[in-house]
């Protein structure tokens, strides 16, 4: 496909970076040569150089004959000027992303629809609906859902506790039939790899795994190693504590609200708590500073199950949520908004980081590649991807068990998905024209996964 | 402050009121009960002297907050003085003491009488009762929805933006047009609860009169024994339900009517009026079967619900001895004399939106005794509430509490017992009439001494009009230019 992307920030640079290794043919626009340049240099795209709301440039990127535009700058005016070109040369789909333009609301007086735009793209609401998403699911630190939440899709952190810790896949195998579940991915150091039988997980490992919905209670008891819980602790309602009180701080406030947690705001601006203390009904307000441990303490920090940084600052939020794990919060999450400090952060004990440019782009990813590939989620630290594809009647693959098919390297099925029914992929088990497989790929794979499929 | 201005206001009110002297008139001739020269000279001295100060005083000047103030209060006593010429030209109430009284009872919505043996009274004379009721009650609904927001009286200014119209900034248009828009509410519902007592077998001449005396929640009836002379199931049911409906805000009744029904629920005030009623209701159910008052929980029912409502909207209909009932009882219905009926009805009292805020503050006081460092909001509804209109509420509980506790002690050093002192005060203070003790609601006024008397007809006026807007004008500084 042909994409335009206008913006060569993190998430233009982002994008190009993943849509190009997918193998299409994508146009960066942005007004600094310089980006330009060093895009042109280092990913496979083509650069033009030029504002991205003006028709000639446009013209001279090839809009006419684009299959998919992305306006993701740092201006919203411009990105919704640029989508309204791009509708005039008939692009048919159309992403834009916003920072302060309410559009969610039914107030809102210029709806996605009135701006012919596709998906309006707000970075803080994806990075707070991703954060609301990780905090639900006790243990995991990386959730995404697939089938429509029928495959859940699991990231967990190996202790030296873990149940799981020294055995090989083999011995995981016989497990399975207890608990079904496929471990699609190793991730050690910032190495991915994808496990053979006789790989073993080895603490300070994150595994990746596939299990269905239904499973998920039993395959978290077995991975809970010393923080068992008490069936008494597990009745109380979940307590959570958000550290600032910002556009991000709210919605996850809100949003744990109504998914009865027990929330505390904590903010240091007195001002703003105020603000905050007339949006929310049942939370906590609290004006402090997050390394007031003593005041956090107080508010019963060492019950809270999970804790989440999101000021802007990245270092106060890795720092507090050491902090925080210090004094015995279960689950820790921050949001930091510098790439570089992504990987750190993870090593560090924190369960996940999350960047709000990061979740935008794979929330435009997962839009732009809709259709057969249904939805995808992109794995925090690496550039694996997950994906969910359904298999077209009149395929070459249908009906023939896998291990005679050559499934591409670097890629693994975790799944198939046959109406309400769910399987565990062996060697023996073939594809049907209708099915849905859940497949685990490394960087680079994708395309050879998407072409063994057509 | 600008005399000249406020004095050719009241002059106007003083014309207006001569005409609403003539609206007794038709009864007078019907019924032929011999007070229509009364009338006539009662709104000619009105219309002379109203005449004169509209003529004399004229003043260019835009009216400011203080003339409100001054015209507010002026304006009521006006009215009680004035209105009491009829008792007194002819001779049904001798006393100018007790004239006054009745009328400022009337007009403040209220219901005390000192009347012995009103069925002895010329019919126009008790339509004249009843209609001071009505008036009153019109002058509530526009001071407690328009002006007293604008004027900012205790807490009052939380209505401002709930008042439908325009919203323009100038005091005159947003008055009128929100007046013409819940009087006509009000008209409304008079006259469906008069028809309705008519089904019920009164005479047109009874259904007028009390049905005025409900939608104002006065009290006032044209029977010895109130509402509990007709001793009908029926009758006791509808003056229940519009007693309920008078102590709502009319704002929500303007809201219904345009079929905005969401609104009620909607209402927090609202909803907190309904669940102290059903509550409040349970308990006397509960008491009264213990004390073993009424055969069948029917009767029990019907005679709770009805003192329930109409102590709470500060109606003050009797159907029912409630002194015979047992102290828990009472306890109970002196309790909802002091919460009255919801800000920007016709009722008086605390106000349920008050109570509601003050037990709010409290909650959040207690829970920031416990999270020292969290930043807690007392919220009505889904808003806000500022802090100045906080204070203004404690600054107006503290004061009610003050003028009780005062006007309580002025009572009983008139000589009276300290459970009819206090009751009295507080019946009068929350207008709603009868009392305990020696003015009950089988007993009236007419025993109190003097001085007493003018000790309640002035907390029925402070009751009436928020207590700020009357004790303003005792502050030298506000004279001052």
């Amino acid at each position: 496909m042909r994409i335009l992307i206008v913006g060569a920030g993190q998430v233009g640079y982002f994008l190009c970076e993943r849509l190009s290794l997918e193998g299409h043919e994508v146009t960066l626009i942005d007004h600094s040569e310089e980006k330009i340049e060093r895009a042109q240099d280092r990913l496979n795209v083509l650069g033009v150089s030029g504002n991205g709301a003006s028709a000639e440039v446009l013209e001279q990127a090839g809009i006419a004959d684009a299959d998919i535009f992305i306006a993701v700058t740092d201006f919203d005016e411009v990105n919704i000027l640029a989508c309204l070109l791009a509708r005039e040369y008939n692009v048919p789909t159309r992403v834009a992303r916003t920072k302060s333009i309410e559009y969610k609301d039914h107030r809102a007086v210029l709806s996605k629809e009135k701006l012919g735009i596709d998906l309006l793209i707000n970075p803080e609401d994806a990075v707070a609906e991703e954060m609301i998403r990780i905090a639900c699911s006790s243990g995991a630190f990386d959730v995404a859902e697939f089938a429509e939440g029928q495959v859940q899709f699991l990231g967990y952190r190996i202790d030296q506790d873990s149940p799981l810790c020294d055995l090989t896949l083999m011995e995981l195998g016989e497990l399975r039939g207890i608990y079904r579940f496929v471990v699609v991915a190793i991730q050690r150091k910032d190495e991915t790899i994808i496990p053979h039988g006789a790989d073993s997980i080895q603490a300070g490992d994150r595994i990746y795994l596939f299990a269905h919905q239904k499973d998920l209670p039993a395959i978290q008891y077995m991975l809970q190693t010393s923080r068992q819980e008490t069936p008494k602790e597990k009745r109380r309602p979940r307590r959570a504590f958000i550290l600032g009180g910002g556009r991000i701080g709210l919605q996850i406030a809100q949003g744990m609200e109504g998914l009865q947690f027990e929330v505390k705001l904590i903010e240091r601006d007195e001002a703003r708590c105020q603000k905050l203390a007339e949006k929310l009904d049942k939370t906590v307000v609290l004006h402090t500073e997050g390394s007031d441990i003593q005041t956090l303490k107080d508010e019963g920090i060492e019950h809270a199950d999970v804790f989440i940084a999101v000021t802007d600052n990245d270092e106060t939020n890795i720092l507090t949520c050491l902090l925080a794990r210090q004094n015995g919060v279960q689950r820790t999450l921050a949001l930091v908004s510098q790439p570089e400090l992504l990987g750190l952060a993870s090593d560090l004990g924190i369960d996940a980081c999350i960047a709000p440019r990061l979740a935008a782009a794979s929330a435009i990813l997962k839009f732009v590649r809709r259709g057969e590939i249904i939805s995808l989620a992109t794995i925090e630290g690496s550039n694996s991807e997950v994906l969910e594809i359904e298999i077209k009647p009149g395929s070459g693959i249908l009906d023939t068990p896998l291990r005679e098919l050559h499934f591409p390297r670097g890629a693994i099925i975790g799944a198939i998905v046959r109406g309400q029914d769910y399987e565990i992929p062996t060697g023996a088990s073939s594809l049907r024209a209708g099915d849905r497989v859940v497949i685990f790929a490394l960087p680079g794979a994708l395309s050879k996964v998407e072409r063994f499929f057509e | 402050m600008n005399q000249t201005l406020t004095l050719r206001i009241l002059g106007a009110l003083l014309i207006c009121l001569s005409g609403t002297l003539l609206l007794p008139l038709p009864f007078s001739f019907y019924y032929g009960d011999g007070a229509w020269p009364a009338f006539l000279g009662s709104a000619l001295i009105c219309l002379l002297i109203g005449g004169l100060l509209f003529h004399f005083c004229k003043s260019r000047k835009e009216m400011s907050v203080r003339e409100g103030f001054a015209i507010v209060t002026f304006g009521w006593s006006f009215f009680a003085l004035f209105g009491a010429l009829p008792y007194l030209l002819s001779g049904a109430i001798p006393s100018p003491v007790d004239a006054v009284f009745e009328t400022m009872s009337g007009f403040t919505t209220t219901g005390s009488t000192i009347l012995t043996h009103i069925e002895g009274m010329p019919k126009s004379l008790l339509f004249w009762r009843a209609l001071t009721h009505w008036l009153g009650g019109m002058g509530i609904i526009v001071l407690s929805l328009a002006i007293l927001p604008m004027l900012g009286v205790g807490g009052m200014q939380l209505f401002k933006a709930e008042v439908p119209g325009p919203t323009a900034d100038r005091l005159k248009p947003r008055i009128q047009d929100t007046a013409t828009l819940l009087w006509g509410v009000y008209l409304l519902l008079t006259a469906v609860e008069t028809l309705l007592l008519m089904l019920g077998g009164m005479t047109f001449f009874d259904a007028v009169c009390h049905a005025f005396a409900t939608l104002a929640t006065g009290g006032f009836s044209t029977r010895d024994a109130s509402v509990a002379a007709y001793d009908s199931v029926y009758i006791d049911g509808v003056i229940t339900l519009f007693m309920f409906l008078a102590g709502v805000n009319f704002t929500l009744h303007f809201q219904a009517l345009r079929g905005r029904l969401r609104e009620f629920p909607r209402n927090e005030e609202f909803r907190c009026y309904l669940g102290i009623t059903l509550f409040a209701t349970l308990l006397l159910l509960l008491f009264n079967w213990s004390g073993g008052i009424y055969q069948s929980l029917g009767e029990n029912l019907r005679y709770s619900l009805f003192q329930v409502c109409a102590i709470l909207t500060t109606t003050g209909f009797g159907t029912a001895d409630y002194e015979i009932w047992p102290v828990l009882t009472q306890y109970v219905l002196v309790l909802l004399m002091f919460i009255g009926g919801c800000a920007g009805s016709t009722g008086g009292g605390i106000k349920v939106v008050r109570i509601l805020l003050l037990f709010k503050h409290a909650q959040v006081q207690v829970f920031r005794l416990i999270h020292p460092r969290a930043v807690r909001l007392v919220k009505l509804g889904n808003r806000p509430v500022d802090r100045d209109v906080m204070q203004a509420i404690l600054g107006f509980f503290a004061l009610f509490i003050g003028i009780f506790v005062t006007a309580s002690l002025l009572m009983a050093a008139c000589g009276m017992d300290l459970v009819s002192a206090a009751s009295a005060v507080i019946a009068c203070l929350a207008n709603i009439g009868p009392a305990l003790g020696s003015v009950g609601p089988t007993d009236n006024y007419a025993a109190v001494p003097t001085l007493g008397k003018g000790v309640l007809i002035f907390c029925m006026l402070m009751g009436r009009l928020e207590l700020f807007t009357v004790l303003v004008l005792f502050f030298p500084s506000f004279w001052r230019k």
